[in-house]
């Protein structure tokens, strides 16, 4: 398909534009720029781009998509409606806050909403994504000892099987990373923690269910002994779809958590985001929470900023991702507590009845009921036929499938990681079964059919290798 | 309550049999039962219907104001309206990070274009695929270049979100921000004189207060110092202005919002980030690449991703994962509607506005603070009587400019104002004054 | 002249003072399609066993320890463009040059006993 630079003709043009009613101001000669070089298209043009390039991506709307860690459930059309509302869209972040009750309103009542979901004490929405929330909460921590003048605490324990996010925030906040190992069967490896633990441990990470799918059978006793050494407990919360109205965080003793809005409460993807990625904690860290915070004046009667001596500062530019937070903030309005713990509840149903229909073909890495998702090893099928679980991937594309999370968690073998959310109906969970257990077949009878899967896709596999070894990054 | 599930209790109890557990409890077995949740004290769901009102209500206690003189780092555009027809597709709206390089062409390609496009404004080599806004594209374009020399200098007439969003980045990776005053509104690299070790001059212009920026020879000290030039610049300026290319900069970032986004209240916004090309593997985030599929064919993927978080973990060169991706295409489809003549009229437009209302202001007694040259923002000062200039319009339903201190406001015209709005501001203020 | 190999995978052929530095077949064969090196800059001091350069592949990124002690004299430029240089003969290609400070660490090993080490 050809570029919009590629069907560009000098002299199109998309839209025009009212000339300014007033005399046109001309800048000195040494400040004026050549005119960039943008594409030049006509209207009709632009239009079937796009639409041409929207027929090639595929969305939760277009099918099933049970990317593990991803939680890409269904976007409902309400929140959209609710987000694009003039009253929302055309609000400017400085105007006064009495001019602004709306908007604050909306942050205040999704940040209380987030915390009764989640069992902590304080909360910001400033953070863009998830990344940006474990970043935020982890400036907390290096607030919180700085502050105590602890200066000794340089250390983040982060279990081998967490988000790759997890070690790089932390470095991002000038920790150290410890990295410990984690088994399949039974999550963190507490012989190991012990052996890392110390004054000079700032916290650890743990996102519960971890990535394995399982709920850390341990974690009393994991936050226990952190907190002994003087630590603190950061969750990472990109699991949380699992437990909604079952576990709260705050309940397992973490001290500080993100959330996805983006994941668990429905707010689109976006092709890569804006994603949202607010951060809750206990009483002992609100004082350093991001400037400015949102409180009630009771006297006045209103919604006001507050901004903080102790905070960390800003994080970004104003009060965040605000439309995502209309998005989840209707989400939440619309399902209530009972409506979050069913969701949770037919999440992990999902999960389950998918995972029952493929074990025979796909073993888990322990025979035990899964959360919201579960990780399978292709490690045997690859042996026996030669088929990795790429292949199995990308042949799920030609049946309309969005393959799982492939190889990931690191310490599963060929892992694939399913996470079907509350969206697919048992008729979809079947079909990706029935497809799931005949590629287990033909993978046995014809390996090279899936070996050399995607056959119906747009493109076939891309060289990935040519890409990395001479960029070609523009047009 | 609305769900949005499509299983029915019969359904279910298939499933759970098929499974071989009596209920969904059974899966909740591992959870400590004292670390059980209470029933949540949320209010019960409302049906679809009170949930559209309940939003209306809340959306209807904010102001709209008709007439924005408001800018100060979030800007009032027009936006035509094919760009959020064509944004609101549900494929581009509700996919994943395209990963899955086969399934998700349309999505690579709108990425791919977005770069080419961000690199011809800026002129500058390789741009990203976009960071969460321009305040943390500037701070992590300022790590990029600290690794050894660890001090950055910048000015106290940047955008004030972004300084803090710098102090909080910076800080944790040791690396010092030296913040010079300026005296006339400007950056004054002689300060660059006095500080040894700096990895990176962080300069914006427009800057804070409207005023450009002498870019050129700016960069010229910055590169005898052995620095990088890190320069944020407003995307719409770059319709009419000198791009951070032409005067050499290193690395270009921005608040692309004023591509057709709404203020939605301060975000979602896009930062943007274009560099040289030998920076290229320290840049953080996404970045899509052109390759070709087994047949030969064109085809795009993310590629560079040794450098990211999900490969490298720890030693990533920075934690981003999510990024601003749909408005990354919204900024794309709004250069694409607009073109380079249509984006030369905005900024013109813009200028002209601003030009008119600051002569205007001038005349009704409202003084301009600097003499320099500015774009579509500019500070006037009112002894005094700022508040009461601002409270004034305000009675009027406009939405005047920001209050900087007692005595002096930030102006900003764009495009969507007109002669008659920017009059009737004018006498308001010469009312008060 | 004969490569010595350490445990993480690099090899060193010692002339005198003049030590050059490479990766193991293995190493290169686990890497799959080497896609950049990152070539260190000459004068640049290396400790043996320590991280001092990495190569990246499209999906992961190996780090490459010092097999002596020493100061960086030359590096490999060819490996620039053509990365795939190390895939095509890893043992036979040269990353950078070494001069070597000290003496050659007792711990490296013979090709014959690295093998056995990768078994």
């Amino acid at each position: 398909m050809k570029t919009l630079y590629e069907i560009s003709k000098s002299g199109l043009r998309a839209c025009t534009l009212r000339t300014a009613d007033v005399p046109a101001y001309s800048f000195k000669r040494g400040l004026i720029g050549e005119k960039p070089n943008l594409p030049e298209v006509s209207e009709p043009m632009l239009v079937r781009h796009y639409t041409a390039l929207s027929k090639r991506a595929f969305g939760v709307d277009d099918g099933p998509y049970p990317l593990g860690s991803c939680t890409m459930k269904y976007n409902p059309k309400i929140d959209e409606y609710a987000a694009n509302l003039p009253g929302f869209t055309n609000v400017h972040p400085l105007q006064r806050s009495d001019k602004a009750q709306g908007s604050l309103a909306v942050i205040s009542t999704l940040s209380a909403y987030l915390l009764e979901i989640s069992g902590m004490d304080a909360i910001t929405l400033q953070p863009c994504a998830g990344a940006h929330g474990e970043y935020t909460g982890l400036q907390l921590i290096r607030q919180y000892f700085l502050m105590r003048g602890d200066k000794k605490r340089t250390k983040i324990i982060v279990p081998d099987s967490a988000h790759g996010t997890n070690p790089a925030s932390a470095v991002m906040c000038g920790f150290e990373v410890v990295s410990i190992p984690s088994d399949a069967k039974n999550g963190v490896n507490m012989e190991e923690l012990k052996k890392v633990l110390g004054n000079d441990v700032a916290g650890m990470m743990l996102t519960n269910p971890n990535t394995l799918g399982f709920f850390e059978k341990n974690i009393r006793q994991i936050q226990k002994q952190v907190h002994a050494v003087g630590g603190l407990m950061y969750y990472d919360g990109a699991n949380l779809n699992a437990i909604m109205g079952q576990a709260r965080p705050g309940d397992m003793g973490f001290d500080v958590m993100h959330f996805n809005l983006h994941k668990t409460f429905a707010t689109p993807h976006g092709g890569g985001g804006p994603g949202s990625g607010p951060v809750a904690c206990k009483a002992l860290l609100q004082d350093f929470l991001p400037n400015p915070r949102i409180v009630w004046n009771d006297r006045l009667g209103d919604y006001r900023f507050k901004y903080s001596d102790k905070s960390i500062g800003k994080v970004t530019s104003f009060y965040g991702n605000f439309s995502v937070m209309v998005k989840a903030l209707a989400y939440i309005v619309s399902l209530g507590g009972a409506g979050l713990k069913k969701a949770s509840e037919i999440a992990v149903l999902n999960a389950n009845y998918l995972k029952a229909l493929i074990s025979e073909n796909y073993p888990t890495p322990a025979n035990r009921h899964c959360m919201h998702e579960f990780v399978v090893s292709l490690e045997k099928l690859k042996e026996e036929t030669g088929v990795s679980a790429m292949d199995i991937a990308k042949s799920l594309i030609d049946n309309g499938i969005h393959p799982p999370t492939m190889y990931f968690p690191l310490i599963v073998h060929e892992a694939l990681m399913f996470e079907p959310t509350e969206t697919e109906e048992k008729e979809s969970l079947e079909r990706i079964a029935e497809v799931m257990n005949e590629l287990y077949k033909v993978a046995h009878e014809n390996p090279d059919q899936v070996k050399s899967a995607p056959h119906s896709a747009v493109i076939s596999r891309p060289d990935e290798v040519t890409a990395a070894r001479k960029p070609i990054l523009r047009g | 309550m609305s769900d949005y599930l499509s299983i029915t209790e019969k359904e279910k109890q298939e499933m759970l049999a098929r499974i071989g557990v009596q209920s969904t409890e059974e899966f909740y077995q591992d959870i400590p039962v004292r670390m059980r949740a209470k029933k949540l004290n949320l209010p019960e769901g409302k049906s679809t219907q009170e949930t559209c009102e309940f939003m209306e209500g809340l959306s209807k206690l904010n102001k709209v104001y008709d007439t924005v003189f408001l800018g100060a780092g979030c800007y009032k555009h027009y936006i035509p309206p094919v760009v959020k027809a064509i944004t609101g597709r549900e494929e581009f709206l509700t996919a994943y990070t395209p990963y899955q390089a086969e399934m998700s062409q349309g999505i690579l390609q709108s990425i791919f274009e977005y770069q080419t496009m961000i690199c011809n404004l800026t002129k500058m080599d390789v741009s990203n695929a976009s960071h969460y806004s321009g305040a943390t594209a500037a701070a992590e374009a300022c790590l990029m270049c600290t690794e050894k020399a660890k001090k950055v200098l910048t000015f106290d007439n940047i955008n004030p979100d972004t300084l803090e969003v710098l102090k909080t980045y910076l800080a944790p990776r040791g690396v010092k921000l030296i913040i010079s005053k300026t005296k006339d509104g400007r950056a004054n690299i002689n300060a660059l004189k006095k500080v040894e070790g700096v990895g990176c001059v962080f300069v914006q212009t427009p800057n804070f207060y409207g005023l450009i920026e002498n870019a050129k020879t700016i960069s010229k000290v910055v590169h005898e110092y052995g620095a990088k030039l890190v320069v944020s610049v407003n995307p719409i300026s770059l319709g009419i202005l000198e791009a951070p290319g032409d005067y050499d900069a290193d690395i270009a970032v921005g608040e692309a919002q004023p591509l057709g986004m709404d203020m939605n209240f301060g975000g979602p916004f896009l930062g943007f980030m274009a560099a040289k090309k030998d920076l290229v593997r320290k840049m953080p985030g996404r970045i899509v690449g052109e390759t070709v599929d087994h047949d030969g064919n064109r085809a795009y993927v993310l590629t560079l991703q040794a450098r990211e978080q999900h490969i490298r973990r720890e030693k990533a060169s920075s934690n981003i994962c999510s990024n601003q991706a749909h408005c990354a295409l919204t900024a794309s489809v709004y250069l694409a509607t607009v073109g380079a003549d249509g984006l030369r009229e905005v900024a013109q437009s813009c200028a002209s506005y601003a030009h008119y209302m600051a002569t205007a202001l001038e005349f009704v007694g409202a003084k301009p603070k600097y003499s320099s040259e500015f774009f579509h923002e500019f500070v006037t000062v009112t002894p005094g009587k700022a508040k009461r200039v601002l409270q004034a319009l305000d009675n009027a339903g406009i939405l005047g400019g920001w209050l900087l201190n007692d005595d002096e406001i930030l102006w900003c015209c764009t495009e969507v104002l007109t002669k008659e709005e920017i009059d009737k501001a004018v006498s308001l203020v010469g009312g008060v004054l | 002249m004969a490569k010595l190999f350490t445990n993480t995978h690099e090899w060193a052929e010692v002339d005198g003072k003049s030590v050059k530095v490479g990766i193991s077949n293995y190493a290169a064969g686990e890497l799959g399609d080497i896609v950049f090196v990152s070539l260190p800059s000459v004068g640049d001091k290396v400790s043996y066993g320590e991280s001092f350069m990495e190569v990246e592949s499209v999906k992961s990124v190996a780090e490459i320890n010092a097999p002596v002690n020493g100061k960086i004299v030359a590096v490999n430029e060819d490996l620039d463009a053509a990365p795939e240089l190390i895939n095509q003969d890893a043992e036979g290609t040269w990353i950078v040059e070494v001069e070597l400070d000290g003496d050659v660490p007792a711990d490296l090993m013979s090709k014959e006993d690295y093998e056995k080490t990768i078994k």
